[in-house]
């Protein structure tokens, strides 16, 4: 994907191994986050977050949906992530589509949990409305503006904030209007519900380069790694979805270390997030 | 064939369903259950593994895990297609599908996008691409009988008939998943299993170096139950390449 020379790759591998990134950055140093909340006006929630020169945009939107009849006290939730073709010319047509359905089946993973809904970050039964009749669909999409590498992290940041930003509008449900069919509905214009985001993780990928690894990897960096690691993590400091991402393979006790190492780290990420969603929020208050 | 116990039939049986699963769950939570297959919690289905099963590919396997049934079939190196960049290592290309009847439901099998990418990153890090430059092997898996652990299944018979294609590896790669029931765990599960586990964890590696290829894992986890179950089944599945 990068087109490096030999003397590039040497300088980021040199660099790396003695802690010293060519951006200036140490190994464990994320790049500067700025989050943006409510930047799309027609969805529910939406946020855009930029983590160096990687731009992504993540929106929720809410629609009313049956359960499925298997879990009929659930409701429903979906995660894709499109790759624009104004991001990198590759992604254009069907280029795109392997990263595409790669990160949105890590995020999926790391988001919605087990098949029982076990440990999941997106609580699906807080979603129902009438059991079996009425719940709410969740659609979160995810997009990547401009790729400058670590899509996963700058994506998972997206959706957390977006869904903090996300209000789910009130419903009264009329079940004595049609007993058989679809209960009648009426949506609140005024009153909207905030969508709890306690449990929604943050994911840590470390690229392993050389013998050591590094977090928010740039994409000339990725293109150098010989494996990937995505770990999320809530805020509990529970492990709720991990992914290797391809490369060479690795000793069970590097992995463990990385499990580790990126639990330590996604409590510091996760509060400096919390403060830039807080912050977005103030300065959205502020505009309105 | 005809069925004498249903006297009628119903196109959605999606209730009686539910209350099975609803059942199996309430089951599953308990700490004491025996398996519908009789097996212990860490005791792995009987495995049939053979080399060679279609003659026109460079290299095939068929294996069974219980009643998973997978055959896959390895055909190249052929030249990469022209519109490729070019690259100074092998590419790998994997496809996974599903026959339309390896489910009860026909035509249910589905997410086999996401098989695909994982077999092949799952792959990638055992086969050593630097033999094969500027040319592309394709792996094509067919699931036959989906009976659970498809995945795992998947990707060991792949091993194996890359093997037998003759593909440089630095090591076979078995793979094995693990379904996670309140506090159980429960080694290699079956569809049923699968359908209401709490997390579950796939390993694959390759035994004889010691080494993780791929390791994803859904819901919730401690760490020190990580650690414990790396380590435990690294082991299990270094036994069942042996046994192989």
């Amino acid at each position: 994907m990068v087109g490096l020379s030999i003397g590039e790759k040497k300088f980021i591998q040199g660099g790396i191994s003695q802690d010293l990134r060519a951006d200036g950055r140490q190994r464990r140093d994320f790049r500067p986050i700025s989050v943006e909340i409510g930047v799309i006006p027609q969805a529910n929630g939406s946020a855009r977050v930029k983590l160096g020169a990687t731009d992504v945009i993540a929106s929720v939107k809410a629609e009313l949906g049956r359960p499925s009849s298997l879990q009929p006290d659930k409701g429903k939730a979906a995660i894709f992530v499109d790759c624009s073709p104004t991001a990198a010319p590759i992604f254009e047509g069907r280029g795109g589509e392997e990263l595409s359905t790669e990160l949105s089946l890590a995020l999926q993973r790391c988001l919605l949990g087990g098949k029982s809904g076990a440990g999941a970050g997106i609580d699906l039964s807080s979603l129902v409305i009438v059991e079996g009749k009425v719940c709410w669909d969740l659609y979160i999409d995810g997009l990547v503006v401009s790729s400058d590498g670590n899509l996963l992290d700058a994506l998972a940041a997206a959706i957390k904030a977006a869904l903090s930003n996300t209000g789910l509008p009130k419903v009264s449900v009329d079940l004595a209007a049609a007993k058989d069919d679809q209960p009648e509905v009426d949506l609140s214009d005024e009153e909207f519900l905030q969508f709890d985001t306690s449990g929604i993780p943050v994911v840590i990928t470390l690229t392993k380069i050389g013998r050591h690894y590094i977090v928010d990897a740039t994409s000339e960096e990725e293109s150098q790694m010989s494996s990937a690691v995505s770990v999320s993590v809530n805020r509990r400091g529970q492990i709720c979805g991990m992914t290797k991402r391809g490369g060479a393979g690795l000793d069970p006790s590097v992995i463990l270390d990385m499990i580790s190492v990126a639990k330590s780290i996604s409590q510091q990420f996760m509060s400096v997030l919390d403060s830039e969603i807080a912050a977005a929020e103030a300065a959205e208050a502020d505009d309105a | 064939m005809a069925t004498s116990s249903t006297t009628t039939y119903s196109p959605s049986q999606s209730l009686e369903k539910r209350q099975q699963q609803q059942q199996r769950r309430r089951l599953f939570r308990e700490i004491d259950w025996k398996r519908s297959d009789g097996r212990e919690f860490h005791q792995c289905r009987p495995a049939f593994l053979r080399t060679g099963a279609a003659s026109a590919a460079a290299g095939s396997a068929y294996v069974e895990f219980g009643t998973t049934k997978v055959i896959v079939s390895v055909f190249g190196p052929r030249e990469s297609k022209k519109a490729m960049m070019y690259s100074d290592i092998g590419r790998l290309n994997c496809n996974v599908s599903y026959t339309t009847f390896s489910a009860p439901i026909r035509g249910q099998g589905s997410d086999h996008k996401e098989y695909s990418l994982l077999l092949h990153k799952a792959l990638e890090g055992a086969i050593i691409l630097e033999t094969f430059p500027k040319t592309t092997v394709d792996v094509f898996a067919l699931i036959l009988e989906s009976g659970g652990s498809d995945l795992p299944a998947i990707i060991s018979c792949a091993s194996l008939a890359l093997a037998d294609a003759g593909i440089m590896m630095y090591d076979l790669v078995s793979a094995v998943s693990v379904s996670c029931f309140g506090a159980n765990l429960v080694i290699d599960p079956m569809a049923e299993e699968e359908a209401c586990q709490d997390g579950s964890l796939m390993i694959t590696c390759m035994p004889t170096r010691h080494e993780i290829t791929q390791l994803t894992l859904t819901g919730e986890w401690s760490t020190a139950k990580i650690n414990e179950n790396i380590d435990n089944y690294t082991v299990t599945l270094s036994l069942l390449l042996y046994y192989r």
